[in-house]
C-alpha cells in the first residue's frame, strides 16, 4: 500500500512538473528582442504551417526582399531614416488561427504601422475585422469582392476583385484570341468551389459568355480533393471546347487533371484562373512538357522591365522564377515605404490617410502592378487595377498579355 | 381468490424507508450548494475578465470559454450518456449559419438567430438521432461523422464558402459588434454559466441517473424500465443547443466570417475531443479544466515558437497531448482526483457478515395499476416461436402465469430458457405468436414499457452499474415509478431494507460477493415495482445459505403479492420452491404442470439425461425425482462456449462450465469464498459474454474489449444470434 | 449513356479504389486485431510516400519497387510505435475510455507527424514523374490509366500476400486468434502484445506501400493525409470493422460509388454520395456490406 501511494505521489509530481514544463517551455523559448524605437514595423499575416504553409512563407520571401531593399537604401528617409521591420505571424489551417494571429500580432508589445495578409479570402474577412477595430491600414491581395464592401476604412485591396477580373479577363482572352485567328465559339469551365474560384466562374456563367455569344459546352465544378479527373476531361474530350477556364487550386486536384488531358491526348488551349497555377512545384511535379502553353489569369507578375527584380529574387531565394505572392507582398511593403515618407509617421491613421491621398506613378511599388499609377478608391479597391495574363513557355512562366507590359509573345493552341 | 396482502392497495403510499437515511437528501439547500461551485467558477471568469488588459489575452479567453462550453455541450451524449459523437459540430455549425445567414438574408439581430439557431440544432439532433441511435459504439461514433461531413460539401455546393458578417455600424450591440472585447468574454461566460447549469440539472436529475446507467450497461437499463432510446434522444437534443449557441458566439467574436470548413470542419470536432478527452470525460469539470489547460497552451505556442519557427507549435501541442494521454489516460479531472482523493470503491468484501437479516416487508407499490388478485391470469404466452438464422431456439411455446404463482422454467442447456425471458421483456421480439399480459398484448413493446407494465427481470449474470453504488443501482429501477431523485432514493431504500442489503447502500458493486450482487439485483428490480418478475437462474453461483436467502426471499415476494417466473437449475430448491413447472428442450415445451409429476415425466428425464438413463431409470425402479434431483448439474450436452468465434454454437445459455473463472456450479464454495469468486460476476466480461442473454442486446459498454465489441462488431462470429444483432436490436429500435 | 462510358465510369471507379483498398485494409487490420482507432494512419502513408519519393529522386528506384522496398522499414517503425506508445493505450480497461485514450493518442502523434515533416521537408508539393501516370492502356472503348492500373494490381497482390499470412501462417493464425479473442487467445499461450505490435507493424506497412503507390501518380506534401483518412474509415467500416477483405473491398466500393454518383448528382456532391452509403451500410447492414462471410481476422 505505501509503495503504491509513493508510486501515485510521485506520478502526481511527475505530471505536475511536466505540465508546468509544457506551459513554461515557449515562454523559455521566446527570446525577448528589443527592437530599436524608431523601427517602422510592419505585420505579415500569413499561414506559414499547415496546408497552405508554401504560399505563406513565398509571401514571406517577398517582404523581406523589399524591407532589405529598403533599408539598404537607407530606409524611410522622412523618418530620419527609420528602417522597417517584419513581425509575421502564423495564420496556420483555419480562420480562428489567422484571426488570432492578427489579433496577437497587433496588440502584441510592437506598436504596428500597417499589416499585409493574409493568402486565404476568407482569412482576410476575419482578419480584416480585427485591423479595422485596431485603425491599422491592412493591405491584402485576395480577390474576393466581399472584402471590400463591407465599408472598412483601413482596407485595401491591391488586387482587381474576382467579378472585375473575369470580365477583363474575358476580354483579354477573346482578344488574344482573335489576333491569333482562333475566335472562341465554345467554352468550358473545370474547377473546384473554393471561394476565389467560384466568385471567378459566376460571372462568366451568368453572363459574360452569353454577351460574347460563347456557347458554355462544359460546366464541371467539384469539392476538393478530386478522386479522378476521368469524368471531366472525356467531357472535354467530347465537346472539344475552344478554351478551357479552369480553376482548381487545390494542387493535387489540378494535377490529376493536367495529366489526364495528357493521358486523353485532349488538345485544348487552358486558361488558370488564379496564380496557383504558376507556382515551381508545378515544373517539378509533371514537367515542362505539360504546362507548356498553360496560361493563366494573375492579379501580379513580373513585367518587361522587372528582369532586374526577377534576377535579384532568384538569386536571394533560389526559387526557379518569381510569382504573384511574393511580388504583392514586396509590392505592398514598398507602398507602405512610401505612404510612410508621406505621412512622416509611424501612426497607422496617418499611413492610412496618406494611402487614401497617394497617387503614386513611380518607384518599385508602381512600376511592379498594372496600370502603373498606384491609387486606392474610398472602398479600399485599387483604381485600374487590371488583371495579367502569364503562360508557361519552357517551363516557366511569362507575363504574355498585355503586350506592352509583356516578356514574351503568347502562343496560342499549342502552336497547332 | 383472496386478496393479496393489505398492504398491497393500489392506492396506499410508498411506504417510508425502514433504515435510518444514511446521505442526505439533497432538498433545496442541497441544489444549491450544487451550483456554488458553479457560481465560482463563474465569479472567476468575471474576474479574470476584468482582470486582462491587452485584446489578445481577451480573444484567448474567449477561446477558453467558448471551447469548454462547446466540450459540455458534447460531454452530455458522449461523457454522460457515452454515446461518442464525432459529429458534434454539426450543431455548431448549424448555429453559426442559421444565425449569419439570418443577418445577410433579413438583417435578423443575432440575439433572436442564435435562438433559432439553437431550435434548428435540437430539430436536427433529433432528425440524425432517430436512426443514429440504432447503433452504438464506434459505429455510432462514425456515424455521426458523416453528418457534418456531408453538411460542409452541402455548404459550399450552395455557394455559402464564406459568408462575412456585415458590419453594423448604427446598431453594433444589437448585431453582437462589441468594440469592447470584454463584451465577447461575457457573452462565452454566460453561454459557459448555461451550459454547466446544464450539465449539473442532467448530472442530478433522473435523466443523468438514466444516462449513467445506459452508459454501463444499456441492457440493464432498459430492463430496469429506462426507456434508453428516448433518454439518449433527449441527451443528444440537450446537447445540440449549446453546441449551436456557442457556435454563433464563436464566429461573432472569433471569426466574423463563417465557412464551412470553420465550423463544420474535422478542426472543430478535434478541438472538443482534446479539450473533453484532456480534462475528463462525464463530468462538467473536465471540459473546463481541459479548455483552460489546452486553449492558453496551444495559443502560447502559436505566439512564441510559432511564429519563429512554424510547425513547431504542432509539434509541441501534438508531444503534449501524447504526454498527457500517457500519464493521465482518463483526463486530468479523474487523474488528479483519483490521486488526491483516492479511490471511492471501499474494501467491502473484507467485512463478511455483509447481509443482515431480512426484516423489511416487500412494500412496493405503484398508483395508477390495478392489484393483482390471486389466481386470476396474469401472463399468457402463446405460441412463442424464435429462430436464430435457422436454428429453432423457441418453438411454439406456450404456458400461462396466475396471480400470486411462482412458475419454474427449466430445462438442458440450449433449451431456450433465457430466450424465452428475452422475448418475455421484450429485449427479443418473437418470430411467431404473442404474449398476453394483462389481457393486454406485450409482444413488440421496448423491454422498457414492459418493466412499466409490470414486469421485472433479473439476469442470469448480475448486470450492475458498476461506477453506481448499491443505493444508485437501485435508484435506477426506482425511477421508473419516481420522477424525483429524492423519491427514488426511498424507494431504493426500502427496496434494499426488503433485501436486506441497506449496509451495503453506499458502496459500488464492486466490493460485493455474488449473493450481495443478485439481493442488489434483486431489488433494483422490486424498485420498480413489478406484479411479475422474472429471475434468471438466481441462485447460480450460491453457496447452501446464498440458496436459502434468495428461496426466502422469493417466498416473501410471492406473500407481497408478485408473480415469479424463475429459471433455475438447482433442481432441489426449484421442486421446493414453484407452483408449476414448465420444461423446454430444444426450444420446445415438452411438459408443464405441478413439479412432483414433471420431474417424473419420461420425456423430461430423456431431455435432461439422454435415453440411455431414461432406460437404466426405468430397468432399476428408481425414483425419477431423487436421481433426477441428485445431481448439481443436470446438464449432460458437453459444455461449449456459444460465443466461441467460428462456432455456429447455439445462441442459447452458456455452458454451466468450462468457462475460465467460472463458478457457477449450483453447489458452490461459500460466500466468502476466494476474492476471485466474489469479484466474478463483477467482472464486465462476463456480462458481457455473448451467447448469454442475447448477444445482439449486449450494450458496447460492458468491460472487456473483445466482448464489448461483440454487438458491434458483426463479423466476429458468435452464435447466430450474434450476426442479427445490429440490426434486429429491440432496446434501441424506436418504437 | 452509351454503355461504353458505364463501363469506363465502372472502371475508373475500380482503378480508383484499388488503392483506397490497401490504404484500408491496414488500418482494418489494426482496428480488428487492438481494437484502435489510428487517426495517424494517413501520416504514415504520407511518410511512405516520402521514403518512396526519395528511393525513387536518390536513386533511381521506381515507385512501384519502392512501394515494396519501404515495407521492411514501416514495419519497423510500426514495432516502435507500438512499443513506445500504443502498448500503454490498448489491452485491458474500459473500451470506451481505451478508444478515447487511442483517439488524443494517435490525433497527438498525426500533429507531431505533420507539422514536423513540414518543417523538416518544406510544405512544397513534390512529385515523383513517372512515364506511365499519364498513359493509358485501351481495351477495347476504355481507358486504363496505367499507374492506377499498376498500382491497382500491386494492392491486390500485397493484399493477397496480408492474406495468406493471416491464413496460411503460424504468426497470422496467432494474430487472428488473438484479435477474435484476445483471452483465449492468451489462454493458448499467444503473447497478445506481441501479436498487437505485430498488427500493427504490418498495418503501418501496408499503409506506407499504399502510399509509395499513391505517388505513382498524386503530389506528394506534408498533408496530404487529410485527402484520405475520412475515406479509410469509410471503407473500413462498408467492409466490416476489422475485416480485411471486407476493407479492401470497401476500398473497392468507395472508388465505384464515387464514380458512379457524377452519373445521379452534380460533381460537386460527388463524396455526398460516398457518405450516404456510408450511413446506408451503417443503419442497414452494420456489420458490413459482406457480413461475415469474408472475414478473414
Amino acid at each position: 500500500m505505501k509503495a503504491a501511494e509513493t508510486g501515485r505521489v510521485s506520478s502526481v509530481r511527475i505530471l505536475a512538473i511536466a505540465m508546468a514544463a509544457l506551459v513554461a517551455a515557449p515562454l523559455l523559448l521566446a527570446p525577448v528582442v528589443a527592437r530599436a524605437a524608431d523601427d517602422l514595423k510592419i505585420a505579415l499575416v500569413a499561414p506559414l504551417s499547415g496546408r497552405w504553409a508554401r504560399q505563406g512563407q513565398l509571401k514571406k520571401m517577398g517582404a523581406e526582399m523589399a524591407i532589405a531593399e529598403i533599408n539598404a537604401q537607407g530606409g524611410i528617409k522622412s523618418l530620419g531614416g527609420a528602417k522597417i521591420v517584419l513581425r509575421e505571424a502564423d495564420a496556420g489551417d483555419s480562420v480562428e488561427k489567422a484571426v488570432s494571429a492578427a489579433q496577437r500580432v497587433l496588440t502584441g508589445r510592437d506598436k504596428i504601422s500597417a499589416g499585409i495578409g493574409a493568402w486565404l479570402s476568407s482569412f482576410t474577412l476575419g482578419v480584416t475585422e480585427v485591423a479595422e477595430r485596431l485603425e491599422v491600414p491592412w493591405f491584402t491581395l485576395s480577390y474576393a469582392d466581399s472584402i471590400t464592401e463591407r465599408g472598412f476604412k483601413y482596407t485595401f485591396q491591391s488586387s482587381p476583385v474576382s467579378s472585375l477580373q473575369a470580365e477583363q479577363a474575358l476580354d483579354l482572352v477573346v482578344d488574344l484570341a482573335k489576333k491569333n485567328n482562333q475566335p472562341i465559339k465554345k467554352a468550358a469551365i473545370v474547377g473546384d468551389n473554393t471561394a476565389a474560384t467560384v466568385f471567378f466562374f459566376k460571372p462568366l456563367r451568368e453572363k459574360l459568355f452569353k454577351a460574347k455569344g460563347i456557347e458554355l459546352v462544359v460546366d464541371e465544378i467539384w469539392t476538393p480533393p478530386l478522386a479522378d479527373a476521368t469524368a471531366i476531361v472525356q467531357k472535354l474530350r467530347s465537346t472539344q471546347p475552344d478554351i478551357v477556364f479552369y480553376g482548381a487550386t487545390n494542387f493535387p486536384d489540378s494535377i490529376q487533371v493536367l495529366q489526364k488531358i495528357k493521358e486523353f491526348g485532349v488538345k485544348v488551349p487552358i486558361q488558370g484562373v488564379g496564380a496557383w497555377l504558376v507556382t515551381p512545384e508545378y515544373v517539378q511535379t509533371v514537367g515542362k512538357e505539360l504546362l507548356d502553353n498553360i496560361m493563366s489569369v494573375v492579379a501580379a507578375h513580373p513585367l518587361k522591365g522587372q528582369e532586374d527584380l526577377v534576377k535579384r529574387f532568384k538569386e536571394r531565394t533560389k526559387e526557379p522564377f518569381m510569382t504573384q505572392d511574393p511580388l504583392m507582398t514586396y509590392y505592398h511593403v514598398w507602398l507602405i515605404k512610401e505612404a510612410a515618407e508621406q505621412a512622416k509617421s509611424y501612426d497607422p491613421k496617418a499611413i492610412r490617410d496618406a494611402i487614401a491621398k497617394l497617387d503614386l506613378k513611380s518607384g518599385p511599388a508602381a512600376n511592379t502592378l498594372l496600370p502603373g499609377r498606384i491609387r486606392y478608391d474610398e472602398r479600399g479597391r485599387r483604381v485600374g487595377a487590371t488583371p495579367i495574363i502569364v503562360q508557361w513557355q519552357g517551363g516557366e512562366p511569362f507575363t504574355v498579355v498585355p503586350a506592352d507590359y509583356a516578356m514574351r509573345k503568347p502562343i496560342w493552341h499549342g502552336g497547332k | 381468490m383472496k386478496m393479496v396482502g393489505p398492504e398491497r392497495r393500489a392506492d396506499a403510499p410508498v411506504m417510508a424507508p425502514q433504515t435510518p437515511q444514511r446521505s442526505s437528501r439533497p432538498g433545496k439547500a442541497g441544489a444549491l450548494l450544487g451550483l456554488l461551485p458553479i457560481g465560482l467558477v463563474i465569479l472567476l471568469g468575471l474576474a479574470i475578465t476584468f482582470a486582462l488588459r491587452e485584446r489578445y489575452h481577451h480573444r484567448v479567453l474567449t477561446l477558453v470559454l467558448v471551447w469548454a462550453t462547446m466540450g459540455l455541450a458534447w460531454n452530455i451524449i458522449s461523457g454522460y450518456a457515452g454515446q461518442t459523437s464525432f459529429g458534434h459540430q454539426a450543431f455548431f455549425g448549424i448555429g453559426a449559419y442559421v444565425t449569419v445567414l439570418l443577418i445577410v438574408g433579413f438583417r435578423l439581430t443575432p440575439w433572436v438567430g442564435l435562438i433559432v439557431g439553437a431550435v434548428a440544432a435540437v430539430i436536427a439532433a433529433a432528425l440524425i438521432g432517430f436512426p443514429t441511435f440504432r447503433l452504438a459504439g464506434i459505429y455510432f461514433a462514425l456515424a455521426t461523422l458523416a453528418y457534418p461531413l456531408i453538411f460542409r460539401i452541402v455548404m459550399d455546393f450552395l455557394g455559402y464558402q464564406e459568408v462575412a458578417i456585415p458590419m453594423m455600424r448604427t446598431a453594433p450591440v444589437a448585431y453582437m459588434q462589441f468594440s469592447d472585447p470584454r463584451a465577447y468574454d461575457l457573452l462565452a461566460l454566460a453561454a459557459l454559466a448555461g451550459t454547466l447549469v446544464l450539465s449539473h440539472w442532467v448530472e442530478t436529475s433522473r435523466l443523468g441517473y438514466a444516462l449513467r446507467a445506459l452508459k454501463e450497461n444499456e441492457q440493464a437499463a432498459e430492463a430496469a424500465g429506462i426507456d434508453t432510446f428516448r433518454a439518449k434522444m433527449l441527451a443528444y437534443m440537450l446537447s445540440a443547443a449549446p453546441a449551436a449557441v456557442i457556435g454563433v458566439v464563436y464566429t461573432h467574436a472569433i471569426l466574423f466570417v463563417v465557412t464551412p470548413e470553420a465550423v463544420f470542419g474535422v478542426l472543430v470536432i478535434v478541438q472538443t475531443l482534446v479539450v473533453c478527452l484532456v480534462g475528463g470525460v462525464g463530468s462538467k469539470w473536465g471540459p473546463l479544466i481541459g479548455s483552460a489547460i489546452m486553449v492558453p497552451l496551444s495559443e502560447t505556442l502559436d505566439a512564441t515558437v510559432g511564429d519563429r519557427l512554424p510547425g513547431i507549435q504542432g509539434v509541441v501541442y501534438g508531444g503534449a497531448l501524447v504526454f498527457v494521454m500517457l500519464f493521465a489516460p482518463e483526463g486530468i479531472y479523474w487523474r488528479v482526483g483519483a490521486l488526491w482523493g483516492g479511490r471511492r470503491t471501499p474494501d467491502g468484501f473484507t467485512d463478511a457478515v455483509g447481509t443482515t437479516p431480512v426484516t423489511a416487508p416487500i412494500v412496493l407499490t405503484v398508483s395508477g395499476r390495478a392489484s393483482v388478485e390471486r389466481g386470476v391470469p396474469l401472463l399468457d404466452v402463446r405460441g412463442i416461436s424464435k429462430t436464430f438464422l435457422g436454428l429453432q431456439a423457441l418453438d411454439d411455446v406456450s404456458f400461462a402465469v396466475r396471480g400470486g404463482d411462482i412458475v419454474g422454467v427449466i430445462g438442458p442447456n440450449g433449451a431456450g430458457k433465457t430466450t424465452l425471458f428475452n422475448v418475455l421483456n421484450g429485449f427479443l421480439p418473437a418470430d411467431a405468436g404473442d404474449v398476453r399480459y394483462r389481457n393486454e398484448r406485450i409482444t413488440g413493446l421496448r423491454p422498457s414499457a414492459i418493466c412499466g407494465r409490470g414486469i421485472g427481470r433479473t439476469f442470469q449474470v448480475v448486470r450492475a452499474f458498476p461506477h453506481l453504488t448499491v443505493l444508485e443501482n437501485v435508484m435506477v429501477g426506482a425511477f421508473a415509478r419516481e420522477a424525483t431523485p429524492g423519491a427514488a432514493r426511498a424507494r431504493a431504500s426500502a427496496a434494499l431494507a426488503a433485501v436486506g442489503l441497506e449496509s451495503r447502500a453506499d458502496v459500488v458493486p464492486g466490493g460485493l460477493t455474488t449473493l450481495d450482487l443478485r439481493l442488489m439485483e434483486l431489488a433494483r428490480c422490486l424498485a420498480t415495482a413489478p406484479d411479475l418478475i422474472l429471475l434468471d437462474e438466481p441462485l447460480a453461483g450460491l453457496s447452501r445459505d446464498g440458496v436459502d436467502t434468495i428461496v426466502t426471499l422469493v417466498r416473501r415476494v410471492q406473500d407481497a403479492g408478485i408473480s415469479v417466473v424463475i429459471i433455475e437449475h438447482t433442481m432441489y430448491a426449484v421442486v421446493q420452491l414453484v407452483d408449476r413447472l414448465v420444461v423446454l428442450d430444444h426450444g420446445r415445451r415438452i411438459a408443464e404442470g405441478i413439479p412432483n409429476e414433471v420431474v417424473r415425466d419420461p420425456a423430461v428425464i430423456e431431455a435432461y439425461l439422454g435415453k440411455r438413463w431414461l432406460r437404466r431409470i426405468e430397468n432399476n425402479h428408481m425414483g425419477g425425482p431423487d436421481i433426477v434431483m441428485g445431481g448439481p448439474d443436470m446438464a449432460p450436452h458437453t459444455p461449449r462456449r456459444s460465443g466461441h468465434p467460428g462456432e455456429a454454437g447455439p445462441p442459447l445459455d452458456p455452458p454451466r462450465s468450462g468457462h475460465p473463472g467460472d463458478a457457477a456450479a449450483p453447489l458452490d464454495p461459500p460466500r466468502s469464498g476466494p476474492p476471485g469468486d466474489a469479484a466474478a460476476p463483477l467482472d464486465p466480461r462476463r456480462s458481457g459474454h455473448p451467447g448469454e442473454a442475447g448477444p445482439p442486446l449486449d450494450p458496447p459498454r460492458s468491460g472487456h474489449p473483445g466482448d464489448a465489441a461483440a454487438p458491434l462488431d458483426p463479423p466476429r462470429s458468435g452464435p447466430p444470434g450474434d450476426a442479427a444483432a445490429p440490426l434486429e436490436h429491440p432496446p434501441v429500435d424506436p418504437c | 449513356m452509351a454503355l461504353g462510358d458505364l463501363l469506363q465510369y465502372l472502371v475508373t471507379g475500380l482503378l480508383v479504389g484499388g488503392v483506397y483498398a490497401l490504404m484500408s485494409i491496414g488500418l482494418a487490420l489494426i482496428f480488428g486485431v487492438m481494437r484502435v482507432v489510428n487517426f495517424a494512419q494517413g501520416d504514415f502513408m504520407m511518410l511512405g510516400m516520402y521514403l518512396a519519393y526519395f528511393l525513387a529522386t536518390g536513386y533511381g528506384i521506381d515507385p512501384l519497387l519502392g512501394a515494396i522496398l519501404i515495407i521492411p522499414p514501416f514495419f519497423v517503425l510500426g514495432l516502435v510505435v507500438h512499443r513506445v506508445l500504443l502498448h500503454r493505450a490498448t489491452g485491458r480497461g474500459d473500451p470506451q475510455r481505451l478508444m478515447d485514450t487511442q483517439l488524443i493518442l494517435t490525433l497527438g502523434l498525426s500533429l507531431i507527424i505533420t507539422n514536423a515533416t513540414t518543417m523538416l521537408l518544406t510544405p512544397t508539393p513534390r512529385g515523383i514523374r513517372t512515364s506511365y501516370a499519364t498513359k493509358a492502356f485501351v481495351v477495347g472503348p476504355i481507358l486504363m490509366n496505367q499507374a492506377r492500373s499498376y498500382a491497382f494490381v500491386m494492392a491486390l497482390l500485397l493484399a493477397g500476400a496480408v492474406y495468406a499470412f493471416l491464413t496460411r501462417t503460424d504468426a497470422g493464425k496467432a494474430l487472428r486468434a488473438a484479435a477474435d479473442d484476445p483471452e483465449a487467445a492468451g489462454y493458448q499461450g499467444i503473447d497478445v502484445r506481441a501479436m498487437h505490435g505485430l498488427a500493427f507493424g504490418v498495418g503501418i506497412a501496408l499503409v506506407a506501400a499504399a502510399g509509395g503507390l499513391l505517388a505513382t501518380y498524386h503530389p506528394i506534401e506534408p498533408t496530404v493525409a487529410v485527402n484520405f483518412i475520412v475515406l479509410m474509415f469509410v471503407a473500413v467500416v462498408l467492409g466490416g470493422l476489422g475485416s480485411i477483405p471486407g476493407a479492401f473491398a470497401g476500398g473497392l466500393v468507395i472508388g465505384i460509388v464515387q464514380s458512379l454518383t457524377l452519373l445521379v448528382l452534380p460533381f460537386q456532391l460527388q463524396n455526398v454520395g460516398v457518405f450516404v452509403a456510408f450511413l446506408l451500410v451503417l443503419y442497414l447492414r452494420p456489420q458490413g456490406l459482406f457480413g461475415q462471410r469474408l472475414r478473414a481476422v
